[in-house]
Formats: C-alpha cells, sequence, structure tokens
C-alpha cells in the first residue's frame, strides 16, 4: 500500500530529507565552502572579538527566512514564481541572471572548497574535482530518492566534524562564552569588513528562493506553520552553532600561533595540525569536503529549479532531457563550469569570477529582501499572515542593515584599496 | 495580430485630442463576449483609472488610440465590474494548456485587430509562451516596435490558442462571474489531469478539484502524491472529502487514510457511506508492508459449485473498476478459496461450464502476513496479474494486482 507515497517521488528531489525540515536543510547548505573560509579567516585574523557577531546574524537570519518560510505555507507559490506574477517578465528575468552569475561563483567555490579539502588528504584537485563533479551530477540525475535520502542525511550529520574539531583545538572557553556575549565593538575597517562578510555568506539571495520552494515542495499546512518556524529558527541556529565552532578552532589555534594568513579553507585545516592535532586538522578538511560536495549538489539544483520556474519553463528531474532542457543545461553547466574553472585557472585567476559572484549577490539582495517585504505585507496574498507592525518594523531595520554592509561588500570587493585594511 | 506588448502603455486621446492616460490593461467581458476586449483601462498623469468601454474608441493603432467621446464622458474604473483583465489575471500567469495538457506560464497575449463598422475589434487569439515573447517582453519600451518585432522574430515562437487555454481562478465566486470553468479537465485521462494538478499551488488545486465530479476527483487523486493527497483532502470538507475518498478504489482510500491527521480521517470515515467505511476500516487494519497493506477488497468471488453463465453475471454485477479484473475467485461454503479463473478461459468457455474445471492448478495465493518481497517474488515466478490473498485458515481477504507490485518496485529502486 505504501508504493503509492513514493511513485512520484522525484518530484520532491527538492525538499531531499522528509525528516529533516527545510529550514535545516538551508541552514546545511549556507555553511558551505565559502562561509568555511569566511569563518575560518574571522577566527583566524580576530580570535574570538568577533563571536558576538553571530547572536546579531542569527537573528537577522531567523526574520528573514521566517518571512520567506511563511509566504511559502499562505501562498503555496515559490519566490521565483511570486516575484514573477507581482513584478513581471523583465525584473524576474534580471533577478535570475543575476542570481545564475552569483550562483555560478558559488559553485566554483564549492569546487574550490573541495580541491583544497582533498588536498589535506593529498589528493591531487585534478582527480577530486572531476570525480565530486561526475559525483553530483549521477547522484542528482541517476540516483534514486532512497540512496540520495541517504547521502544527504549522512552529509548533514558530518558537520560535527566541525564541533569536534573545536573541541580538539582546546579553545579557551571562558573567553570564548564571554566574546559571544559581550560585543567589542572595535570600529577598524579591518574588523567591520570582517562582519560584513560574515552577513553576507551567511544570509544569502539564493537561500531564500531556496527556502521558500522547499516549503511549497514539502506541502506545509497553515496549521503546522507553528512547528516550521521552529524549523527556521533551528536551522538558523545549527548554522550559526557550525560557524561558532569554526571560529573557535582557528582562533585557538591559527590565531595564537601569530601567523594569521591563510589563502583557503584548506589552509586552515593544514594550520590547525600543528597546535590541535592531526585528527582536528582531518576532521576539518573532511567537514570541508563534504560541505562543499553537498553545497555542490543542492545549488546547481536548486538555481536551475528557481530560474526555470521564474521564467516559466519546464523544470523538474522527473523531467526528461528533451522535456526540460533548459532545466538540465542549467544544472549541468553549473557543475561542469565550476568544476573547470577550479582545474583550468589559478586561484589568482578564480578571484575576478568569484567577486563578480559577490557583486551580483549585492546586487540583488536588496531586491530580493524588498520584493519579500512587500509580498509578505500584500493583504490579498497573506491574508491574516501577513506581517505585523512589530514585524515590519524589525524587519525593516534587518533589511536596511543588511543592504547597506552587502553593498559596502560588493563596493570593497571592486574598489578594495577605498577599504583600508 | 498585434501583442500586449504592443498595447501596452499607448497613448490614449479624447474625442478633442487631448491626452487622456496611457493603456495600462484591457479587460474581456465573458458574459457579453468571451473574446472581445470590452474594457480599456486607461491610467491618467494624475493616477487615476478611467475605464474606457470598447464602443467609446472607434481607433486603436501601435501608435495610439482615441475615443469618440470627450474626457468628461468616460467613467473611472470600479473594482466591480467583472472583467477577466488580461495584465492582472493572464500576464505572467500560470495557465492550463487544455490541449497540451501542461501548465505553463503566459508571457503575452496575442489579438486580432480589425476594423468593425466604425468600430475597431479586438479579439483575444492566443496566449504566447515561447522565447520569441520573452524576447519582446524584456525589450519592450526600450526600442521601436517594429525592431522589437524584428529582433523577437529570430526566437522561436510558441502560442497556445485561447480556445484550448484554461484560466486558473482560486476564489469561486469570481470563477462563477467570469465563466471560468474546469470542465473541460474532467475528460482528459487522470494520470494527466494529476500532472497538471501537481504543477498548480494547494489553493489552485482545490479550486480545481472542488469543481470536479466526485468520481473524476477520485481518479485524479489517486494519482497524485501522498503528501499532495493529504494537503488537498484536508484543505476541503470533511463530507465532501468522504464522497471523493469512497470513489477511491479502496486500497488507496486506505493508503490515504492512513497518512491524514487522525481526526480528519475519523471525520472523513465518518462522512463515508457505511458500506465503504467499513471496507476501508478493515484494510486499515492491516501492516504496512505486508500482503495485507498492498491488497485492495475490490474483488469478484462466485461459489465454487456455479457456471461459467453466473460468474459472467457477477462480472455484469460489479460495480468496481473494470479495469483491474484479471481473474475471478471461487470459494466453498467456508469462503475458503479453492479456485482461480482468468478472464481468458472464462470467455472461451461453454456458458454451461463448470468454473471448478477452469481454475488454474495449482492456485497460486499469499498470506496477508507475508512480506512485500514475498509478494513481488511470487508475481515474478508465476508471471501474475493478480495475486489473491488468504488468511490463515484459507479464507479469501482480498487480491495484489500487477500494477500495485510495479509501483512498489519503482518507488523501491
Amino acid at each position: 500500500m505504501k508504493s503509492r507515497s513514493l511513485r512520484r517521488y522525484r518530484r520532491n528531489l527538492l525538499i531531499f530529507l522528509a525528516v529533516l525540515g527545510p529550514g535545516i536543510i538551508t541552514a546545511n547548505v549556507d555553511n558551505d565552502a565559502g562561509g568555511i573560509y569566511t569563518y575560518s579567516v574571522a577566527g583566524a585574523h580576530f580570535g574570538y572579538t568577533l563571536l558576538w557577531s553571530l547572536i546579531p546574524i542569527t537573528v537577522a537570519l531567523v526574520v528573514v527566512q521566517e518571512m520567506v518560510a511563511r509566504m511559502g505555507i499562505v501562498t503555496g507559490k515559490g519566490l521565483a514564481d511570486l516575484i514573477r506574477e507581482e513584478y513581471g517578465f523583465r525584473a524576474t528575468f534580471f533577478l535570475m541572471a543575476l542570481l545564475l552569475v552569483a550562483d555560478l561563483g558559488n559553485t566554483i567555490s564549492e569546487f574550490a572548497g573541495l580541491a583544497s579539502g582533498m588536498s589535506v588528504f593529498h589528493v591531487s584537485r585534478y582527480i577530486a574535482v572531476p570525480l565530486g563533479a561526475l559525483l553530483v551530477w549521477v547522484l542528482v540525475v541517476k540516483g534514486t530518492y532512497r540512496i540520495v535520502e541517504k547521502v544527504f542525511l549522512a552529509a548533514c550529520v558530518f558537520y560535527v566534524a566541525y564541533v569536534v574539531s573545536g573541541f580538539l583545538a582546546h579553545p579557551d572557553w571562558k573567553v570564548a562564552m564571554v566574546s559571544t556575549v559581550k560585543p567589542s565593538l572595535h570600529f577598524d575597517s579591518g574588523s567591520l569588513y570582517m562582519i560584513i562578510g560574515l552577513v553576507g555568506t551567511t544570509i544569502a539571495p539564493w537561500m531564500q528562493f531556496y527556502l521558500q520552494s522547499a516549503v511549497v515542495e514539502k506541502g506545509t499546512k497553515l496549521k503546522n506553520y507553528v512547528q516550521s518556524r521552529w524549523d527556521v529558527i533551528i536551522g538558523c541556529i545549527i548554522t550559526d552553532i557550525v560557524a561558532f565552532f569554526i571560529i573557535v578552532a582557528c582562533a585557538a589555534t591559527i590565531y595564537i600561533s601569530g601567523n594569521h594568513e591563510i589563502a583557503n579553507a584548506g589552509d586552515a585545516a593544514l594550520a590547525l595540525r600543528p597546535l590541535a592535532g592531526r585528527a582536528a586538522a582531518a576532521l576539518f578538511a573532511f567537514g570541508l569536503c563534504n560541505a562543499s560536495l553537498f553545497s555542490a549538489c543542492i545549488l546547481p539544483l536548486a538555481t536551475a529549479y528557481y530560474v526555470c520556474e521564474g521564467l516559466g519553463l519546464e523544470s523538474g528531474i522527473n523531467k526528461r532531457l528533451h522535456e526540460a532542457p533548459t532545466f538540465y543545461s542549467l544544472f549541468t553547466g553549473l557543475i561542469v563550469l565550476g568544476a573547470l574553472a577550479v582545474l583550468l585557472l589559478s586561484e589568482q585567476k578564480q578571484v575576478p569570477i568569484i567577486l563578480l559572484s559577490q557583486v551580483a549577490n549585492g546586487i540583488i539582495l536588496p531586491f530580493v529582501l524588498i520584493f519579500m517585504l512587500r509580498l509578505s505585507n500584500r493583504e490579498d496574498l497573506m491574508g491574516a499572515y501577513r506581517n505585523t507592525r512589530a514585524f515590519n518594523i524589525i524587519a525593516w531595520v534587518t533589511c536596511v542593515v543588511m543592504i547597506s554592509l552587502t553593498l559596502l561588500l560588493a563596493v570593497s570587493a571592486f574598489f578594495p584599496r577605498y577599504i583600508p585594511k | 495580430m498585434i501583442y500586449f506588448t504592443e498595447l501596452e502603455n499607448l497613448p490614449i486621446y479624447d474625442a478633442r485630442g487631448e491626452y487622456l492616460g496611457r493603456l495600462v490593461d484591457l479587460g474581456i467581458n465573458p458574459s457579453q463576449n468571451p473574446l472581445q476586449v470590452a474594457t480599456y483601462l486607461v491610467r491618467t498623469p494624475k493616477n487615476q483609472l478611467l475605464s474606457i468601454t470598447h464602443t467609446q474608441l472607434p481607433s486603436i493603432s501601435v501608435r495610439a488610440a482615441q475615443t469618440r467621446v470627450p474626457a468628461e464622458e468616460v467613467r473611472p474604473y470600479t473594482p466591480e465590474e467583472d472583467l477577466i483583465r488580461i495584465k492582472k489575471d493572464v500576464l505572467d500567469q500560470q495557465i492550463i494548456d487544455v490541449n497540451d495538457q501542461k501548465v505553463v506560464r503566459v508571457n503575452d497575449v496575442d489579438f486580432d485587430i480589425r476594423p468593425n463598422d466604425g468600430l475597431t475589434d479586438l479579439q483575444i487569439v492566443a496566449v504566447n509562451v515561447g522565447w520569441e515573447a520573452a524576447v519582446r517582453r524584456l525589450l519592450q519600451g526600450v526600442f521601436a516596435k517594429h525592431t522589437i518585432r524584428r529582433v523577437a522574430g529570430l526566437f522561436s515562437q510558441k502560442t497556445i490558442p485561447w480556445e484550448f487555454v484554461n484560466l486558473i481562478e482560486p476564489d469561486p465566486s469570481r470563477r462563477l462571474r467570469l465563466r471560468i470553468s474546469y470542465s473541460r479537465l474532467a475528460d482528459l485521462h487522470p494520470a494527466d489531469l494529476a500532472d497538471i494538478l501537481e504543477d498548480l499551488s494547494r489553493d489552485e488545486q482545490k479550486s480545481v478539484i472542488e469543481s470536479l465530479d466526485d468520481e473524476t476527483a477520485a481518479q485524479a487523486v489517486s494519482e497524485i502524491s501522498t503528501k499532495m493527497q493529504v494537503a488537498l483532502l484536508e484543505s476541503i470538507p470533511a463530507s465532501r472529502a468522504a464522497d471523493i475518498v469512497e470513489e477511491m478504489p479502496p486500497d488507496e482510500a486506505a493508503d490515504v487514510l492512513q497518512e491524514l491527521a487522525p481526526e480528519t480521517s475519523a471525520q472523513v470515515l465518518a462522512n463515508m457511506e457505511k458500506e465503504e467505511a467499513k471496507e476501508v476500516r478493515n484494510l486499515l487494519g492491516f501492516e504496512e508492508n505486508t500482503a495485507g497493506g498492498l491488497m485492495t477488497t475490490e474483488f469478484i468471488v462466485v461459489g465454487d459449485l456455479a457456471t461459467v453463465e453466473s460468474a459472467v453475471a457477477a462480472l455484469k454485477a460489479f460495480d468496481g473498476s473494470m479495469e483491474s479484473v484479471h481473474a475471478i475467485y471461487l470459494i466453498d461454503a467456508n469462503a475458503n478459496l479453492t479456485g482461480v479463473v482468468p478472464l481468458g478461459r472464462l470467455l472461451l468457455a461453454e456458458p454451461g461450464a463448470a468454473l471448478q474445471q477452469l481454475s488454474t492448478d495449482p492456485i497460486i495465493s499469499v498470506p496477508f502476513h507475508a512480506d512485500e518481497k514475498g509478494v513481488v517474488s511470487l508475481f515474478n515466478k508465476y508471471n501474475l496479474l493478480t495475486l489473491p490473498v488468504v488468511d490463515d485458515n484459507g479464507r479469501i481477504l482480498g487480491e495484489v494486482t500487477a500494477d500495485d507490485v510495479l509501483d512498489l518496485l519503482i518507488s523501491s529502486k
């Protein structure tokens, strides 16, 4: 009898895991290679001093994510759908084009993360990256629901590696805890720039599209809205707990050692070795590979989904190639380009693409946030579930702060000399 | 042929040649004429919305349009007007392409423009969903209209004639006023209809299901994913949910009821006819992943002393789904399974022949507690289409059909 329930399983691939909520999955994808690198740098350069910023970041993340989850539940439509229906084709097209650029950059950094993580285990990038790309593609396109489910569940659990490596680094827990709750406001440009980086890597435009689609695909009902809100809150907290342990691990080792320079997240793992031991370094690198592969699966897939959704093209893994050519081209193209960029370009040459993607992210985020705020205030769409006045105040303040920070990050990416180190 | 993208923002002048405003939307009044543009919505420079009727606007072209009345005679627009608004209700919205059985998003709308008795008739012809229309949307207002036509012409075009377009309107009263019906969907194959349903949002699904008859709704609901079945059945009144579940094959009905929230499930069962509810309750007692959990209770039994004639009579009296009947089962006075007669053998036999003679030998059956894998291997080994399920005493309880086994295999792959 159960057989029928799984009959159309492929259509539900976006949510991947029935056991985990969309909020928790989004949170795990959010801690991708780029995120891990940013957290490592924060710990390596500033020790424990920036830990306090994780709490306001968590709050902002909860505010934004709760809004999209609520929109998904109430309207039953994805964010790309809603934007298309309310703001027309042109706005959607440009948004999707920029999102594609941003996510290409993200995908490149996932494969770069995989390469640098595997280099810790002395595996050449020329082996790790093509194999990783192939694995990701085959898993998503040819994989069956049961296998994919198990693989992703395992990937989510493996984030624990960071918690363990945080403990192995023997941090000064007292200082770490105090720094977490007691803001130490140094308005020097260096730490400000770092905070912008932390915000930018934690709250990204693609997440909003992904989360809303995942909530819709999960079919969450209005009466389960409370559980869904908890799913979002727990997810946001998980994101920042992982971030916390990465910062702590690097603060306890690299920062203390005096040599703060790390070029990539793999460097961070290597730098852990003399101080925290082989096990901590290996766990850190393993966590990086795991996170990179996990995000390299979901990002290209999700991007292909909502680009097609917004433009009204056929999408879905359950469709055949000739039924959804754009969908498959986008998905495959992102993976192939992402992997090729890492294989063919030196790290220096990848920088402009990553910068471009950061700029694209910076341009999209204000629009996405403003669209979201306006949509979630529409009575005809949201009815009784539209934002309350109090929520609106918090949300607008959050959005204005985030928009300013992100714009600053995008500007600084292009004109680094205007941001003194 | 003229496109909505070419009409949007068209400058409108009144009879004296004074600028009224720009065209923002077109309205069709389905109760008067389902194809004809009846109303032109114009936004004035003072941001007021005017409603110009078809008869007030004799001349319209890609450059401009002029009314035959002075500005004072043009009414302001009121939302009460029952109009299908092209920009608001059609453009960028999802529609059902009844011909291709797909849900698509509209990029542009095509109109036929022709003079008629001193007026200009604008008739809706098709919606445009291809790249060509997408390019037009992208360039609209940036380049001259003829340039856009040339550039867009380089891309592939895909149009859906208006007669095959089914708008989706979740609000039932507005649907009624705008004469939007889903009656054409009832003619589709349930599996195609289910595909369409899966592409719609929850409210839209609900609106389609609400307007279908119980039997069509049940067939379509049987084909959608369990998650959607649950969401859908929980969002409609329990009495209607019961009507739909009643029409579903008992094994599928039991599947759905198992997934519903316990209180909803109880409400639906309470609203069902006694007979059907009993059958489903019975099935709910069997464990998942066993032969009992897989079986349906819709099957045909006759006494093992009967003849072909009475078997045919039993077939005629059967009110379940005929497609799934591949064999009839023979039972003795204790309801023990004593024979299985494939339909083909029945067809070739003399009317007076004893059924027992036609039974397959040996009789393949499975106890209700056997696990799914055992069921699958029996189907494989004996090349079965159906398999009777029996209790420990050999009494028949139901049958497993090949399509259930196929589903099982595909989902566990």
